[in-house]
């Protein structure tokens, strides 16, 4: 296995798998190549700590990233900082925590969500992600590479032996479902949203900020052409949450 | 040198940050800093309960329970592990701490479980059953427990129904069946006011009303937002059915001891709210 995957524009994928009964779970951490450094995009789970310090060892000819851009505070995303900047040195962390102390970052450069910043000499823009968990998270565009990184959405559980597919790569059977698991499982809020207005707020999204990748933490990398195809399963994904939701609270009642 | 003879520590334990709210329910508090955003967002609101300059907090809450047996729920932030070891000092002296359960894994609510554990070794660790990615957040040995659950601490005894709302999967809510207490977790949290520290809701001089209860939960719980209003408000009143008469302990909130009822309908009209104007700012 590669350290990491080229996924064009200076940004690379560094994926890890968690596995679970029915598939394999994405817990990923993205390189992105500035004229200053390389930028981490979260610093993956400490459960895969040895292995990803040793890709990104690689990746980075052994120096390690200048900076690390982290999209919410949750451990899977955030667990490895502390260790890897003992390692690399106390590299700058930007982060969208409005109390970093609380969050236990209390060295983190605040990306305030719905601005811009300068990280290393290539510019990013930080958004309100209308599929999270945490209320803190931002989604991550790449000016210069038309990148979005996403998290906790867009992700799909995939099959054993497609762990470095781009989405538009992986079996058709199955896939739809893949979408629909992880966000049922990951999500649990979505049994009360009202698809369209979710949907609306997704398409605005794109529509402002295009993106010729949508990077996932928690999924295979989604190109330009796949995004279509992506958006009709998340809908499609989340009706059913809704509609079996419905038919669970009707049948209790 | 061990904890307790920091100097630090022993001014925390001589601090007021926790008190007893019901008999053999210990509520630990940490306020955070003063969060002036917030404070001027909602004076700029007009709303008559937060005056100009005043220090407003959001904070993180721990609930120590001693019945024969001991349980702390939830762990307060990674700023506040002296906070929360030395309640745990002040309240159990020489006993044991026997759980330590987390509601989630979100960090101003999991954060000091490990030092907990190396100052309590003999304590067992529980956490949520709900979810899939225990080991991702070290909890593939900690005891799982979910609704039917039921922890009898002697005096005490807890259940573990589901969330019904939350931020993570990896989630549970607590009851105290006896003192009839539903500790609601990231629901139902708001912002107090310098001076309101450490006291319960019954203690204020004027009622909570939905703007407080909106200044947190436009922040936190941003998926408002995008909801069916009409299924959430059956999922609140569902819940209000179920609970009626338990009191409500939040985590990022003062305790309800008095008229419960009356929060409910308050989050309906919260999430009304959020869901025509949309989230006003992140926590």
């Amino acid at each position: 296995m590669s350290a990491s995957l080229e996924l064009g524009r200076g940004v690379e994928w560094i994926h890890e798998c968690y596995s679970e009964p029915t598939g394999h779970l994405h817990v990923s951490v993205y390189l992105v190549r500035a004229p200053g450094g390389d930028i981490l995009v979260d610093s993956g789970s400490f459960y895969h700590r040895d292995s990803l310090h040793s890709r990104i060892e690689s990746a980075t000819d052994g120096r390690g990233p200048r900076a690390l851009i982290l999209s919410h505070s949750d451990y899977p995303h955030s667990g490895n900082i502390p260790t890897f900047r003992e390692e690399w040195g106390d590299f700058e962390i930007v982060a969208s925590v409005a109390s970093p102390e609380i969050q236990g970052l209390p060295y983190a450069r605040r990306a305030r969500i719905g601005e811009s910043l300068d990280v290393l000499g290539r510019r990013f823009t930080f958004l309100d992600p209308p599929l999270a968990d945490r209320s803190h998270t931002t989604w991550i565009y790449d000016e210069e590479g038309k990148t979005l990184f996403v998290a906790d959405g867009f992700g799909t559980i995939h099959p054993p032996g497609h762990c470095d597919s781009w989405w538009g790569d992986l079996p058709l059977e199955g896939r739809t479902e893949g979408v629909l698991e992880f966000h049922d499982q990951t999500l649990r809020w979505l049994i009360y949203v009202d698809p369209d207005r979710l949907m609306t707020a997704l398409r605005d999204i794109f529509a402002r900020h295009p993106a010729e990748v949508v990077a996932p933490i928690h999924g295979p990398p989604i190109a330009r052409a796949d995004l279509e195809a992506y958006l009709d399963d998340l809908e499609s994904g989340v009706r059913t949450i809704v509609s079996t939701h419905a038919a669970m609270t009707t049948e209790e009642e | 040198m061990d904890w307790t003879e920091s100097p630090r520590v022993r001014n925390l334990s001589r601090m007021k940050t926790h008190r007893e709210i019901f008999p053999g329910i210990h509520w630990i508090q940490e306020c955070g800093p003063n969060r002036q955003g917030i404070a001027d967002a909602v004076v700029a609101t007009g709303a008559e309960w937060c005056p100009a300059g005043v220090a407003l907090h959001v904070p993180q809450n721990a609930y120590l329970l001693t019945g024969e047996r001991t349980l702390l729920f939830d762990t307060l932030s990674p700023a506040a592990g002296e906070i929360v070891l030395a309640g745990l000092e002040s309240v159990l002296g020489d006993r044991p701490l026997d759980f330590v359960a987390i509601s989630h894994t979100d960090v101003p609510h999991a954060a000091n479980v490990s030092r907990i554990l190396r100052r309590y070794p003999a304590c067992q660790l529980v956490a949520p059953a709900a979810g899939e990615t225990h080991p991702l957040y070290h909890l593939a040995d900690a005891t799982l427990v979910g609704p039917g659950d039921e922890i009898d601490l002697g005096g005490l005894r807890v259940t573990f129904p589901e969330a019904t709302f939350l931020d993570a999967a990896l989630h549970t809510w607590m009851t105290e069946e006896t003192t009839r207490s539903l500790f609601t977790v990231d629901w139902l949290g708001f912002p107090h006011m310098e001076g309101e520290c450490l006291q319960c809701v019954d203690e204020l001089p004027g009622e909570i009303d939905v703007s407080r209860l909106e200044a947190f939960h436009s922040r936190v719980m941003f998926w408002f937002q995008y909801v069916d209003v009409d299924t959430v408000r059956r999922a609140t009143d569902a819940l209000a059915r179920r609970y009626a008469g338990y009191s409500l302990l939040p985590s990022h909130g003062l305790p309800i001891r008095e008229d419960p009822e009356r929060y409910y309908e308050l989050m309906n009209e919260v999430v009304a709210n959020v869901a025509a104007s949309g989230r006003t700012g992140v926590l």
